[in-house]
């Protein structure tokens, strides 16, 4: 009883137009759980963490590093599984979900190629090197930035949708490829200086806010691709009777 | 497989008849690959060292060049809407378009990849490994490259969206192609690296003509 | 009907592919993935005569001698060593007990000259390949003392 009741549920929520009031209240509650996050991660990575014994108070970086790397890697696996309901199930707000997820992705991995730059220059005196985390993490911005092109230069929104999915698909199979090639090169053609390898263990305290930052990111990233979910859904159904009476309703509050 | 047969040679026959593109792609690998030594000196050393990863990013390079012709002129003459509509399945002709853009581009490429690979000072063994690793890579470059193709159709800036499109996705060919020839000459021989790419040639002829057959019918839709 | 059929070959023929390029893929990583030798497997003559090829292992401790120009070394898995000569400069974290990998041709007499030098760079970092070889190493002597 229950499971077909959560079903129904499901594909309820499913429809666009369903989904855009619920988004409207959850966003700001993930929001404000990311404001909050990111206030106490913080505090412990500046205030709480020791100074590193070996790499000083550059380390601290990592805080922000690390949540963005492994978000950014985590949100395209979120998009493909997104795209290959949307493929199976043909349903609209899937491929939506993907568009709105797109572009944080792609922010975290610019953050993490960023700060990791920052942290190369005081820590191997160089900014880039061509190391194998920092190649995959070039090509996966590379993969971001090919989804968005290719949905941006769509005008028909199924073609969009779905021409966006495959894609996303493609790449997620390839991903693993990548990553896999780019460390053995790297293993081959790695410079005499440079190793990310060590892997020092990490006193809990700082483990602890690196851990409260990649939770603050994941709330980030819920928030704002519900928010953008939102938009993408008026503009899309901006035909629609419901549409017309939100935009007046949103109008008037201005 | 009379579909195939006859898709494949009706591609080889327009592309006879417009032979003049041919040349200009592989005028273009051949430009690509002399302009590096202009740009980092004719050191024969450092020659050989870059001249197999030059040759296969002038290869890569070329490939792409041609790729957004792949289906282009079936769209706008509505043959490509009349095959999808074809009782023979799918795949298969997309397969026979495939082979035959790798046999008028890549193959031209093969034969005169030895005389470039002279230009970099390259020796016997190496140019063989070189051309060896280009027959087996450059298929894989168009089997995902049809994808690409397929995705861009008849959108606008479609070259430049299909190189971003697709570039990231032949890093790993470059790197084992380019990295046989490196095997080869470090001692430790190229037969790894051929039997992944054989592996990516495969496992791409398994997968690519199917995102290919799902991308056109949603560009033609 | 024969459609389907068709249909079901493609299918067939697809998956077959799939399982051909996981063999070949699998037999790759059988064959050496790796791009150095070690000293163990020169020493038994698994390396290429007369060509250049790639030893790696540790610069073994005290071994480091210096004729003007020419740097006389060994590269060691713990097992087995090999005397290298090279002249040119070496990289600043080139240092014995560290992880180093070099390029070069074994001459007749088993020294084997090197025309690059790579070094490793941190404390504990050495290539998997390599601390793979000095522990199988060392398991084999170990096991030849009892």
């Amino acid at each position: 009883m229950s499971t077909s009741e959560s079903r129904f549920n499901l594909y309820h929520y499913a429809a666009p137009q369903a989904f855009y009031p619920v988004a409207g209240k959850l966003a700001p509650a993930f929001a404000v759980i990311a404001l909050l996050l990111t206030a106490i991660g913080l505090w412990i990575s500046f205030f709480k963490a020791p100074t590193d014994a070996v790499q000083g108070e550059v380390y601290r970086i990592i805080f922000i590093h690390v949540p963005a790397a492994w978000m950014s890697m985590f949100v395209f696996l979120v998009m493909a599984f997104w795209s290959a309901i949307g493929l199976a199930m043909n349903t609209r707000l899937s491929a939506l979900m993907a568009q709105a997820l797109a572009p944080t992705g792609a922010m975290f991995c610019f953050v993490a190629l960023w700060t990791g730059a920052l942290w190369g220059r005081p820590t191997w005196g160089a900014y880039w090197v061509w190391d194998a985390r920092l190649t995959s993490q070039l090509l996966l911005l590379f993969l971001y930035l090919g989804y968005m092109a290719l949905v941006a230069a769509i005008d028909d929104p199924r073609r969009r949708d779905k021409a966006g999915a495959i894609l996303c698909l493609v790449g997620a199979v390839n991903v693993p490829i990548i990553y896999f090639s780019v460390k053995w090169w790297n293993t081959l053609h790695q410079g005499a200086s440079v190793s990310l390898t060590k892997a020092p263990s990490m006193a809990t305290i700082m483990l602890s806010g690196m851990l409260v930052m990649a939770l603050a990111a994941w709330a980030y990233t819920i928030a704002v691709a519900l928010y953008r979910v939102r938009v993408l859904i008026l503009e899309r159904e901006r035909h629609a009777d419901w549409v017309r009476g939100e935009l007046a309703r949103l109008g008037e509050a201005n | 497989m009379s579909a195939f047969s006859a898709i494949l040679r009706r591609d080889m026959l327009l592309a006879w008849r417009s032979r003049a593109d041919l040349l200009i792609s592989l005028a273009f690998f051949v430009i690509v690959g002399c302009l590096f030594p202009f740009g980092v000196g004719a050191e024969p050393n450092q020659l050989r060292a870059i001249g197999p990863g030059v040759l296969w990013v002038a290869a890569l390079l070329s490939c792409l060049l041609s790729l957004h012709r792949l289906f282009a002129q079936d769209h706008q003459d509505g043959t490509l809407e009349q095959m999808l509509l074809s009782p023979d399945p799918t795949v298969l002709w997309i397969l026979a378009k495939v082979l035959a853009h790798w046999l008028t581009t890549a193959v031209p490429l093969l034969l005169i990849t030895p005389l470039m690979a002279l230009l970099f000072d390259l020796e016997g063994g190496a140019i063989q490994v070189l051309t060896a690793s280009l027959a087996i890579g450059t298929p894989i470059l168009s089997l995902i490259g049809a994808v690409g193709a397929a995705l861009t159709l008849g959108l606008r800036g479609g070259g430049a969206l299909l190189a971003l499109l697709i570039l990231p996705l032949f890093v790993p060919v470059l790197i084992f192609g380019a990295g046989s020839v490196d095997a080869y000459l470090a001692g430790t021989g190229a037969s790894a690296h051929m039997l992944l790419l054989g592996g990516g040639v495969l496992g791409a002829l398994a997968l690519s003509p199917i995102a290919c057959a799902a991308a056109l019918r949603i560009s033609t839709e | 009907m024969k459609s389907r059929h068709k249909r079901m070959t493609l299918i067939l023929g697809g998956l077959l592919l799939l399982v051909g390029a996981t063999a070949l893929v699998l037999s790759a990583f059988r064959e050496n993935l790796v791009f150095f030798h070690t000293p163990s497997e020169v020493a038994e003559g698994k390396a290429p005569t007369g060509r250049t090829f790639r030893i790696g292992g540790m610069v073994e401790a005290g071994s480091i001698k210096r004729e003007g120009v020419e740097v006389r070394f060994a590269v060691t898995d713990t097992a087995r060593s090999i005397p290298v000569v090279y002249s040119g400069p070496l990289p600043d974290l080139f240092k014995e007990g560290k992880g180093a990998v070099v390029q070069g041709k074994l001459g007749t007499d088993g020294v084997f000259t090197a025309s690059e030098v790579l070094a490793k760079h941190d404390e504990n970092y050495m290539p998997p390949e390599a601390q793979h070889a000095i522990d199988q190493a060392q398991q084999t002597a170990k096991t030849l003392q009892q």
